[in-house]
């Protein structure tokens, strides 16, 4: 309802059934994926015990560890990012997220960059919208798939494709998903969360992806070090810039910054204790605003500065230290990340604290491995690579590989295959300009069948001239009540309307497409006439925007049960979004709720179908 | 880490922060960009009453902000809510008034909405009569004007476009783009670069306003005999040079009133301006604003002009008198109220409190007079 905030409300229970629905199939899916996989391992290992015997000396696990052992940076880091990923894969399970994400998540993030960052954002939103199952699926499993991928592969170039594939989504979940990060908003600071949580996935994906022999120097763990030092000292500096408000803790009874953003997470439901932490934090920064940020830019400055260092003896304390600070920052500002809302990561500290020490492990050169003997999946390997890329799609290479792969290679591939289960149904989706008209149906309840006959009105058109229903007679009616002056949902739904005359073709000869005035105030024709020409309706045959005087209106109004509230206070005209459908005798067969969702236009097209359908259903042959 | 590799590092990270933070610091030299325009907060005076527009609610990304209109009733002490009804006021609302006790009010077109309802009050706010402008209001507080006796009324669009309606407002014809002004002889002479106020002279000449990039020329617009001739007041010699910005433009009985600011940045200074029927301009004494921005522009009766700084609030009572700077404003405050006999109101609105503070000339500080609840339907333009 216009002015009455209304719309698809995110735990809609056709929609939160149907997500469910979806990742229980897609899950069931998942398992014969990997049953099948599994299978096939066993079998054909069976089929080749030599090579399966080949295999088995390497290891329980795969080839002897001496020869590939994985160096302690790089398992650190695949490890604690793949378990990040597994964890924002399942915080995307939540039944609110389908619908939720875009206008409780992503526009709300972008709200307060620049106009550009908010239309790629809302580019995304809206796609998003469209199709939120498919899409609230598939992030499920590319981030559960990842995470596994990157737990499952430790070595060679599955591994580093996990990497990959890590920085890849990362980049479309930052640029999408956190609106760059906020990193063009106002207000930036790392104490928040810059530059966003997923670029620093990103960036250790990049390290995960990078050839194993760059770990068998200290260089690449310097360098770790020497770019996080600098991005440290960066935000040192802007965490002193003044005029930013962190140093006041609070400034003639408003909170600072800082203390307005904890107070803002305290109020999120979370447990007891945790809002008692931050509201405790909050009443000290308001207290000794001046002093906290001194503390943070002299810890941002001085541990960045020993990072640049690259000197070992001093990093090892400030790493920890360090981690000490992302600790207390995650629990104390960031409300552990995912706490609150609808969370979809546990923010950007841990990552912080992961990199940080992922850098101090990588000062520690691995041993070099050039000498040792390759083990039977990478001889076979290399043995395919000499020969070309065709090689390797060869059966008996495939059943080579199939016999001598250990279980965590068999998982990889399972992972691959978990976020192909994602990716594909949200692509085959996006095929379909039109918005799944499950949202539609959410919003417009279960429409029972109605047969009853319209009442019956006279009131003047746009163009000045009278009509009746009555003289509507033989043709199908979709009509509706708009406000000629609505901000919000009226004109998304006359374009409804106008898409669903353009889904029906030639038979919306057969339509009227009508829409009645809701508005008490402004109701002249000049209203309607200036409405239609905002909504390109001038063009439309078969449109009709009907008004008459307040006294025939409010007639309208009371027998098709529409209340025009004249609400206060500069707020717009409180009405009804609904649709009724008029059948070729003028009897009612069916009342929609056309109340476009929050924050999208998605459910734009998927009224429109509906509507469409609606309209087809009544319409006799001539 | 070698030597060479810290002080790349340490270059790159010199570089980064300048870069970081450089988009904040002020370009010395660089081309000026005048004083932005002031708030829509704005007030004015009729014989039946003082009319205030101020922001009230939360915040307007979420669309949870509302402008409204007050009214203080000639002869009475209390503020009322008039806000015109029937439409969301979210994008903004300007006032303007031909006089007598009409009142029109328009509205600024958010979110899916193109154009600007319009209302007009013949009796103080307690009834509104709907009408339509076509067009999308600039987000100027002076994007609207209304002639004394004609009923004609000058809007100022978004677009850079001032449109001129019939009598009565009945129908609107396109009256001159910023473009076609820009490459008149009188534009030219100014270098005009944008328009900020729309108005009519005392004889209903339609009058536009903007930022001037030349030296020392009021940007301000006659259309007479069908061509647009300059008609600002001259600027004093102890001005700053460019550009120029004409902040307000106000007629009142036969009274012209402008107040425009020069120069940029610590420079910029404020200079009010008066001409009786169309005469010489009167000027006062340049107001150095040290640096603030000027938040809010009033102008009430006799040529009183007022406007708020950050925190702070300069007044001058009219033609030969001198700026005067009021105690530290009430915390909140948009806008100013300029009453007769020099009485000044602060009025502060947050949230759905909107609160008046009056200022007895020559006391030392605010004493509030009252606090309204304003009934912020919060939500209702999600």
């Amino acid at each position: 309802m216009p002015g009455m905030n209304s719309g698809i409300n995110v735990n809609a229970p056709a929609v939160v059934a149907a997500f469910k629905s979806a990742l229980l199939h897609q899950a069931i899916i998942a398992l014969l994926i990997f049953a099948v996989l599994g299978l096939a391992w066993i079998t054909v290992r069976a089929w080749l015990p030599a090579a399966a015997r080949t295999a088995e000396q390497a290891g329980p696990g795969g080839p002897p560890a001496a020869a590939v052992a994985e160096p302690a940076a790089r398992q650190l880091l695949r490890v604690g990012f793949g378990l990040l990923w597994l964890f924002d894969g399942i915080l995307q399970a939540q039944p609110k997220m389908a619908i939720g994400l875009p206008s409780q998540v992503i526009e709300p993030l972008a709200a307060a960059s620049p106009k550009w960052v908010q239309h790629v954002v809302n580019w995304a939103g809206t796609t998003w919208s469209y199709h939120p199952m498919q899409a609230g699926a598939s992030a499920v499993w590319i981030q559960i798939g990842i995470g596994v991928w990157l737990l499952a592969a430790a070595h060679g170039p599955l591994s580093r494709l996990a990497g990959l594939a890590s920085v890849a989504w990362g980049l479309v979940v930052w640029v999408f998903g956190e609106a760059f990060g906020s990193i063009f908003a106002p207000g930036l600071t790392w104490l928040f969360g810059a530059p966003g949580a997923v670029l620093i996935y990103c960036f250790a994906g990049a390290l995960i992806a990078l050839p194993e022999r760059a770990w068998h120097t200290a260089r690449l763990g310097r360098l770790v070090l020497a770019g996080l030092g600098l991005f440290l000292a960066g935000m040192a500096v802007l965490q002193a810039w003044p005029g930013r408000g962190f140093w006041q803790g609070a400034s003639r009874g408003t909170p600072g910054t800082l203390a307005g953003m904890t107070q803002t997470m305290a109020q999120t439901p979370q447990p007891h204790a945790l809002s008692a932490l931050l509201n405790a934090f909050t009443g000290f920064d308001e207290a000794h605003g001046f002093a906290v940020n001194l503390f943070a830019v002299a810890a941002l400055a001085v541990t960045g500065g020993i990072f640049l260092t690259g000197r070992r003896r001093l990093i090892r304390p400030a790493v920890i230290a360090f981690t000490v600070l992302c600790l207390a920052d995650w629990v104390l500002i960031e409300d552990l990340g995912f706490l609150g809302g609808l969370g979809t990561d546990p923010n950007s500290m841990l990552p912080f604290a992961l990199l940080a020490f992922g850098g101090y492990l990588a000062l520690t050169p691995a041993p070099s491995v050039a000498d040792e003997p390759a083990s039977a999946t990478e001889s076979a390997s290399l043995e395919a690579a000499a020969r070309g890329w065709q090689a390797r799609f060869r059966p008996g290479y495939l059943r080579q590989s199939m016999a001598t792969a250990n279980f965590r290679s068999v998982a990889a591939v399972g992972a691959v295959g978990l976020i192909i289960l994602g990716a594909a149904p949200m692509a085959a989706a996006q095929a379909n300009p039109n918005a799944d008209p499950i949202l539609a149906q959410a919003i417009a309840g279960s429409t029972a069948q109605l047969n009853f006959p319209a009442k019956g009105f006279a009131l003047t058109d746009q163009h000045g001239r009278t009509v009746t229903l009555a003289s509507l007679r033989g043709k199908v009616v979709l009509l509706t009540f708009l406000d000629p002056v609505c901000t919000s949902d009226c004109p998304l739904i006359a374009q409804e309307f106008r898409a669903a005359g353009q889904l029906l073709g030639a038979a919306s000869r057969g339509v009227e497409l009508v829409a009645i005035v809701a508005n008490p105030v402004y109701h002249q024709t000049a209203d309607t006439q200036a409405f239609d020409r905002q909504e390109h309706l001038t063009q439309v045959p078969n449109w009709l925007y009907l008004t008459g005087t307040v006294p025939q209106l409010q007639q309208v109004w009371k027998e098709y049960g529409i209340a025009a509230l004249i609400l206060p206070a500069g707020s717009m005209i409180g009405h009804g979004d609904v649709a009724y459908v008029i059948d070729q005798n003028g009897h009612v067969r069916g009342e929609l709720n056309t109340a476009p969702g929050p924050g999208t236009t998605a459910t734009k097209s998927s009224f429109a179908v509906l509507l469409a359908d609606a309209a087809r259903q009544y319409l006799r042959p001539a | 880490m070698s030597r060479r590799t810290r002080l790349v590092s340490v270059l790159a990270a010199a570089a980064a922060v300048t870069a970081g933070c450089g988009t904040a610091t002020p370009q010395p030299g660089a081309a000026a960009s005048p004083a932005p325009p002031p708030s829509l907060a704005t007030s004015l005076v009729t014989p039946t009453g003082t009319w205030a527009v101020a922001e009230t609610g939360g915040s307007a990304a979420s669309h949870n902000n509302f402008w409204q209109l007050f009214a203080r009733p000639a002869g009475t002490t209390k503020w009322r809510l008039v806000t015109p009804p029937g439409v969301a006021s979210n994008g903004g609302l300007v006032i303007a008034t031909p006089g007598a006790g009409t009142v029109v009010a328009g509205f600024r077109p958010s979110q899916n909405l193109a154009y600007s309802p319009l209302a007009t009050t013949y009796n103080n706010g307690a009834a509104w009569s709907p009408s339509l402008l076509d067009a999308r209001l600039a987000n100027v507080p002076a994007a609207l004007a209304a002639a004394q006796g004609s009923g004609r009324l000058l809007a100022l669009l978004a677009n850079g476009t001032a449109e001129l309606s019939s009598p009565g407002g009945t129908h609107w014809a396109p009256l001159a783009t910023m473009r076609s002004l820009a490459r008149s002889a009188a534009g030219r002479r100014c270098g005009l670069k944008s328009l900020s106020v729309a108005a009519f002279s005392p004889s209903g000449v339609p009058l536009l306003a903007g930022t001037c990039s030349h030296r020392r020329t009021a940007g301000v617009f006659a259309l007479t005999g069908g061509v647009w001739r300059l008609a600002g007041p001259p600027f004093p010699a102890a001005m700053p040079g460019q550009p120029s910005r004409v902040l307000g433009l106000t007629v009142a009985g036969n009274r012209e009133t402008a107040l425009l600011a020069a120069g940029t940045g610590r420079d910029t200074t404020l200079l009010a301006a008066w001409s009786a029927g169309g005469g010489r301009w009167a000027s006062s004494s340049p107001l150095p604003l040290g640096g603030s921005e000027v938040a809010s522009v009033s102008i009430g009766p006799g040529g009183a002009v007022g406007a708020v700084l950050n925190g702070r609030a300069g007044v001058i009572s009219g033609p030969g008198s001198a700026w005067q700077w009021l105690p530290f404003l009430p915390a909140g405050t948009q806008t100013l109220a300029l009453g007769p006999r020099a009485q000044v109101d602060a009025l502060a609105a947050a949230g759905a409190t909107f609160t008046a503070w009056a200022w007895p000339p020559g006391s030392a500080g605010w004493a509030k007079t009252q606090t309204l609840h304003v009934p912020v339907q919060y939500g209702s333009s999600g």
